[in-house]
């Protein structure tokens, strides 16, 4: 760990951003409503009353109903209802929009069809994106905000990280010295700063132990349980938990359980086999350096975010991404050494 | 009982498990579930067939070894490579003449698994609604992914009703006062009897 100290502005070489659900990183959608011109500034209160309550706009709650113009003839302009909720017709006028006898068009102008979000935004690009079309409001979730400018982590944190993602990318070197993929992965207790677990790959051994596989067997080995043995491998290792046992744990007595609360740092986005193994051992956070084609933490899938899961979890990718990338040539050279 | 397409066209046709065939170990399969029942045991029977002989049976290991990737499926498959290994076969070959017979839907982690193994055929009785990965939460077993080993070919349904009993029963089992549930309350605590015990 000391050598990286030394070089402690490397940090600045990567920036962690959190992978996203699809809904929080879907382009914008829209929809067609039709809006009227408001000619008469005094009629607006009673127009948006009257409206919101006879022609709500369903769905469409993050929607402002009213929108201030700039070089129109007009001050402002208000939504009236969808489009698709109005018969076809020829000629559409206000009359024909409103509910006869309900709303009283006056200051109203002739309607024109607009395009609004569908969607309420999620994120802030999301947001930005949507008020280009008509004017939206946003809950912001801050971090989400922080973490998509890649700026949500400290720099001890980075430190922290680079650290951890380094140890990672050396247990992946000495896998692939051994033959196996180039591919490491470390687990962390963040609350103590301290590695449970560091593994390689080991998929020559056994097709499924890959690095993710190993470590979460190391973390159970640490724990008094455990299924494989990875002694004749020096670079998978773990801490038994009883001599990382911080004093709150001895106080209230509580034993580390399977990953809870658990960080993995792993070089290569994992697997669809290891991201679920990470859902079933309730894993903290996930930080990956590279993307990969099958990947099921952004790629193929980002079970990390199925909704159908019992568990849920953040993750973050590009720790140390060309550490990581680098990796990769390593094992183009291992399999073209074994003729693939 | 259902039958999805997927996998490898020439290896399904040629290998596939016949009516009787399935009949015969899914009740080998039904009666490990009830054994792990009488036990205490989660009630998942799961038994890997090679060329009419059972090389790979599993049953959940999740608490003793403290890894909650010990599905009974895990467990089943690491039987299979020892036993290619003590015979000296080749695991690819092996593998890709296998039939899995589980009470359970295998999860997304196990049917990621089933398909880096080639494993071509898995004969399943009830679904898993918290974590199947054979179209119940994902379908992982046909979805396209050309460095995840190969799709498989699910049949599903048979038995069906009594794997889900299994698992009611062994939830009851926990709770003393299980008797008194009603149908919909006995569902919630299935799943979360799933939830807890990650079948």
């Amino acid at each position: 760990m000391k050598r990286w100290k030394g070089s402690p502005c490397d940090v600045d070489s990567w920036v962690a951003l959190p992978v996203l659900s699809d809904e929080q990183s879907q382009d914008v959608e829209l929809v067609e409503v039709f809006a009227a011109p408001i000619l008469d500034k005094k009629e607006t209160s009673r127009l948006v009353r009257e409206l919101n309550s006879l022609c709500p706009l369903r769905g469409l709650q993050h929607v402002k109903r009213v929108r201030p113009c700039r070089e129109k003839p007009h001050p402002l302009e208000v939504l009236v209802c969808l489009v698709s909720d109005v018969p076809q017709m020829q000629v559409v006028s206000i009359d024909s929009l409103l509910p006869s006898g309900g709303v009283n068009c006056n200051g109203l102008g002739e309607p024109f069809v607009v395009k609004v979000p569908a969607r309420a935004p999620l994120t802030r690009p999301q947001f930005e994106l949507a008020s280009q079309h008509w004017p939206t409001s946003f809950h912001e979730d801050k971090q989400v905000t922080v973490a998509l400018r890649g700026e949500l982590f400290s720099r001890h944190q980075k430190e922290r990280m680079h650290a951890y993602m380094a140890s990672a990318v050396t247990a992946a070197r000495d896998g692939g010295m051994a033959g196996m993929e180039a591919i490491g992965a470390v687990v962390v207790d963040p609350k103590t700063e301290r590695i449970i677990a560091v593994g390689h790959d080991c998929r020559c051994k056994h097709p499924l132990h890959h690095a993710v596989m190993v470590v979460i067997d190391l973390v159970a080995r640490s724990q008094g349980g455990g299924v494989y043995g990875f002694d004749s491998y020096p670079a998978c290792r773990f801490t038994s938990a009883s001599s990382v046992q911080t004093e709150a744990q001895t106080e209230n007595g509580t034993q580390p359980y399977i990953c809870t609360g658990y960080d993995l740092y792993v070089t290569r986005e994992p697997c669809v086999m290891c991201a679920m193994a990470l859902v079933h051992s309730r894993i903290g956070r996930v930080f990956y350096g590279v993307a990969s084609a099958d990947g099921a933490l952004g790629s193929k899938f980002k079970i990390h975010t199925q909704k159908d899961l019992n568990h849920r979890f953040e993750v973050y990718r590009g720790v140390l991404s060309r550490e990581c990338e680098d990796l990769n040539s390593m094992n183009d050279h291992i399999k073209k050494d074994r003729g693939e | 009982m259902g039958t999805e397409e997927g996998g490898k066209e020439e290896s399904v046709e040629l290998f596939c498990p016949s009516e009787e065939e399935i009949e015969r170990w899914m009740a080998r399969a039904f009666d490990m579930a009830k054994e792990a029942l009488e036990n205490g045991e989660v009630p998942v029977g799961c038994l890997m067939v090679y060329k009419d002989k059972v090389v790979g049976k599993g049953r959940n290991e999740v608490n003793e070894t403290k890894n909650a990737t010990r599905h009974a499926e895990m467990v089943a498959l690491d039987q299979v490579l020892d036993w290619c290994w003590r015979s000296s076969l080749d695991v690819k070959s092996v593998c890709e003449r296998i039939a899995l017979y589980v009470t359970v839907e295998p999860c997304i982690m196990c049917a990621a698994a089933l398909r880096l193994l080639n494993i071509p055929v898995v004969v399943y009785g009830c679904r898993n609604e918290r974590f199947g990965g054979c179209g119940s939460v994902l379908d992982v077993s046909s979805a396209d992914l050309p460095h995840t080993g190969t799709q498989f070919k699910c049949i599903s349904g048979h038995r069906a009703e009594e794997a889900i009993d299994m698992l009611k029963t062994f939830y009851k089992q926990e709770n003393p006062n299980g008797e008194k549930q009603n149908h919909s309350a006995c569902l919630f605590f299935l799943l979360l009897t799933l939830h807890f015990q990650n079948v």
